[in-house]
C-alpha cells in the first residue's frame, strides 16, 4: 500500500554509510540535517551510474518508497542517482583523476616530445566555436605552413566525450597526422565537462602521436590536461607550440643563410689579403725597373733611327712589342692581378643569391639582408671581371695548370665563355 | 655540384639545414682550398634557396573530416563560419 502512494519519488541528502557489495547492490544512507533514510540501489540500476558513490556525496535519487520487513524501517529503492551541484562533478573529477593517476596515465615517463616540425596537425574541437578559430588564427599569424585536418566534434553535452575520443582515435590513425590538438574555448565547467571523461583520457593515452590539450582558459585543468603529453593553457597556446617550431626554422635558415655569406666572405678576404701580399713583393720592383729600361732602349733606338733605314727601325719596333707582350703575359703583376679580379668577380657573383635569399623574407630576414649590405665588403666588386676554369671546375691561377690545346671556361657575371688555350708562358711566381 | 643530389627531391628540413650548419662550419674554420670553399658555398646557397622556396610555397591548409552512410571519413575543405 505504501508502494503505491510513494512509487515515484524523487529525494535528497548526502550519501553516508556507503557499501558496495560484490552482488554489485549499493546500500547506504541519505541524510540531511535532520533526518536519514536508508537506501539501496539494486546492480541493474547501479550499473549505469556516471561516478562512483561515496561516503559525503550530494546526490539526488529516483525511485520508490518501501518498508523493509525484518526492521520495519522504511526504506528507498533507487533506480537513478544523480550528483548534485558542482560539489558533485568536482568529487567525479577527483575520483577519476586519482583512478588513472593510480595506472600511471599522468606519469612524466609517458609524455612525448612534440615532433621538432609538424607538417600535419590534427584539431578535435567544434567546427563552430570560438578555439577553431583562435587556433587557425594563431597558426597563420606564425606562418606556420602546417596542414590542419580538422576532426569537428560537440563539445559539449550528452555524447560529446565519445565523439571527442572518437576524434582522437581517427586522427592519429591516419598516417600523415604529427600531432593532434584537443580543445575548446571557455566555459563553465560543466562546459568543460566532457575534457574530464575517462573515454577521453583513455583515447588521449592510446594516441600514436603526441597530444596537446588546450581546455578553457588558463586556470581550467581538466583530465585531458593530465593525459595530455602536453598541456597548453588555452587553444591559442596550443596552436602556438606548433607554430613556434616553424618560426624557429625560418629565423635559422635566416641566420644560416647570413653565416654563409660572412664565412665565404672571410676565407675571399683571406685570399685577397695572401694576393695583395705578394704584390708587394719586391720583384715587382724589379720587373718595373727592368720594363723602365726597356723604354730607355726606345726611346735610343727612336734617337738613333735617323740613320737607319726604315725597315730596320720596323723590324726592330716589331721585335720589342713582342718582347714587351710576352713580358706582360708572363708578368706576375698581371697574374695577381687575374687572380684578384677573378676573386672580387666570383665574390659579386656568390654573393647575389644569398643577398636575395635574405632580402626576400620578412621583416626579420630584411634586418638581416640590411646588415649584411652594411658589414659587406663586397658591395661595390661588382664590376665584371672574370674567373677562368678548368673542365673539373678547378680555379686556374697558374700557367703551369694548362696545356695548349686544352679547353678552359671563363665565368661571367651571367654565364661562362668556352675558350682554347693557345699558349703559356712565363715563370711560376711561386708563393701561394 | 657534387655526387647524387636530386633536385626534384622533396627537401627535408632538418637534413637540408643540418647540412647547411655543417657547410657553415667547415667555411668558418676555414684553410680550405679556394675551389673547395666555393663549392660548399654553391652547395649551401642552393640548400638555403631550396628551404626557402618550400618554404614560400607551403601555405596554411584547414581540410575537415566527413562521415559518410558507411561510417568512412573523406576530407573536404574546410570553410571557416566566420573571419
Amino acid at each position: 500500500m505504501l508502494g503505491e502512494y510513494f512509487s515515484d519519488v524523487w529525494i535528497e541528502g548526502e550519501v553516508s554509510n556507503f557499501k558496495a557489495y560484490p552482488s554489485g547492490h549499493l546500500y547506504f544512507a541519505l541524510k540531511d540535517e535532520g533526518s536519514q533514510l536508508q537506501a539501496v540501489c539494486f546492480r541493474h540500476s547501479a550499473s549505469r551510474l556516471k561516478f562512483a558513490l561515496e561516503d559525503g556525496l550530494l546526490v539526488i535519487g529516483h525511485g520508490r518508497l518501501e518498508v523493509y520487513q525484518p526492521s520495519g524501517k522504511y526504506q528507498v529503492i533507487l533506480d537513478a542517482i544523480e550528483p548534485k551541484g558542482l560539489g558533485a562533478l568536482q568529487k567525479a573529477f577527483e575520483q577519476l583523476k586519482r583512478k588513472l593517476e593510480k595506472e600511471g596515465l599522468f606519469a612524466t615517463e609517458r609524455k612525448r616530445a612534440l615532433p621538432e616540425l609538424a607538417r600535419v596537425v590534427g584539431i578535435v574541437t567544434s567546427p563552430a566555436g570560438a578555439a577553431v578559430h583562435d587556433m587557425i588564427r594563431t597558426l597563420r599569424l606564425h606562418k606556420a605552413h602546417v596542414k590542419v585536418v580538422l576532426f569537428p566534434a560537440q563539445v559539449q553535452g550528452e555524447g560529446a566525450a565519445e565523439q571527442i575520443a572518437e576524434g582522437i582515435a581517427t586522427l592519429c590513425a591516419r598516417p600523415e597526422i604529427d600531432v593532434v590538438i584537443v580543445g575548446r574555448g571557455g566555459g563553465s565547467i560543466e562546459d568543460l565537462w566532457s575534457f574530464n571523461e575517462e573515454v577521453v583520457a583513455r583515447a588521449i593515452a592510446a594516441s600514436r602521436v603526441p597530444v596537446i590539450s588546450g581546455v578553457g582558459h588558463e586556470t581550467d585543468f581538466t583530465i585531458a590536461d593530465f593525459v595530455a603529453d602536453v598541456r597548453a593553457a588555452t587553444p591559442t597556446a596550443a596552436a602556438q607550440l606548433v607554430a613556434t617550431a616553424w618560426e624557429d626554422l625560418e629565423t635559422r635558415l635566416s641566420d644560416l643563410a647570413t653565416q654563409l655569406l660572412e664565412s665565404l666572405q672571410q676565407v675571399l678576404f683571406e685570399k685577397e689579403q695572401a694576393v695583395d701580399e705578394l704584390a708587394r713583393h719586391r720583384a715587382f720592383d724589379l720587373m718595373a725597373a727592368r720594363v723602365a729600361e726597356l723604354g730607355h732602349k726606345v726611346e735610343r733606338m727612336t734617337a738613333g733611327a735617323e740613320g737607319a733605314t726604315r725597315g730596320t727601325l720596323r723590324h726592330a719596333v716589331a721585335a720589342l712589342a713582342v718582347q714587351d707582350e710576352k713580358l706582360n703575359r708572363q708578368s706576375p703583376v698581371a697574374q695577381v692581378l687575374r687572380r684578384k679580379v677573378a676573386l672580387q668577380n666570383l665574390a659579386a657573383r656568390l654573393e647575389k643569391p644569398v643577398l636575395a635569399l635574405v632580402s626576400g623574407q620578412g621583416a626579420r630576414l630584411g634586418r638581416a639582408g640590411a646588415g649584411l649590405d652594411a658589414l659587406s665588403p663586397l658591395a661595390s666588386l661588382d664590376r665584371g671581371y672574370s674567373i677562368c676554369l678548368k673542365p673539373d671546375g678547378s680555379v686556374v691561377s697558374r700557367t703551369g695548370q694548362v696545356r695548349p690545346g686544352e679547353d678552359i671556361s671563363l665565368r661571367v657575371s651571367d654565364g661562362s665563355i668556352g675558350c682554347r688555350v693557345e699558349r703559356t708562358g712565363g715563370t711560376d711566381t711561386g708563393g701561394y | 655540384m657534387s655526387k647524387s643530389e636530386k633536385p626534384t627531391e622533396a627537401i627535408d628540413f632538418e637534413k637540408a639545414l643540418a647540412e647547411l650548419e655543417g657547410i657553415v662550419k667547415q667555411l668558418e674554420a676555414g684553410n680550405l682550398a679556394l675551389e673547395k670553399s666555393l663549392a660548399l658555398f654553391e652547395r649551401g646557397v642552393q640548400l638555403a634557396r631550396a628551404c626557402k622556396d618550400k618554404l614560400a610555397e607551403a601555405e596554411l591548409k584547414v581540410s575537415q573530416l566527413v562521415k559518410d552512410k558507411q561510417g568512412l571519413f573523406s576530407e573536404e575543405v574546410f570553410k571557416e563560419e566566420r573571419g
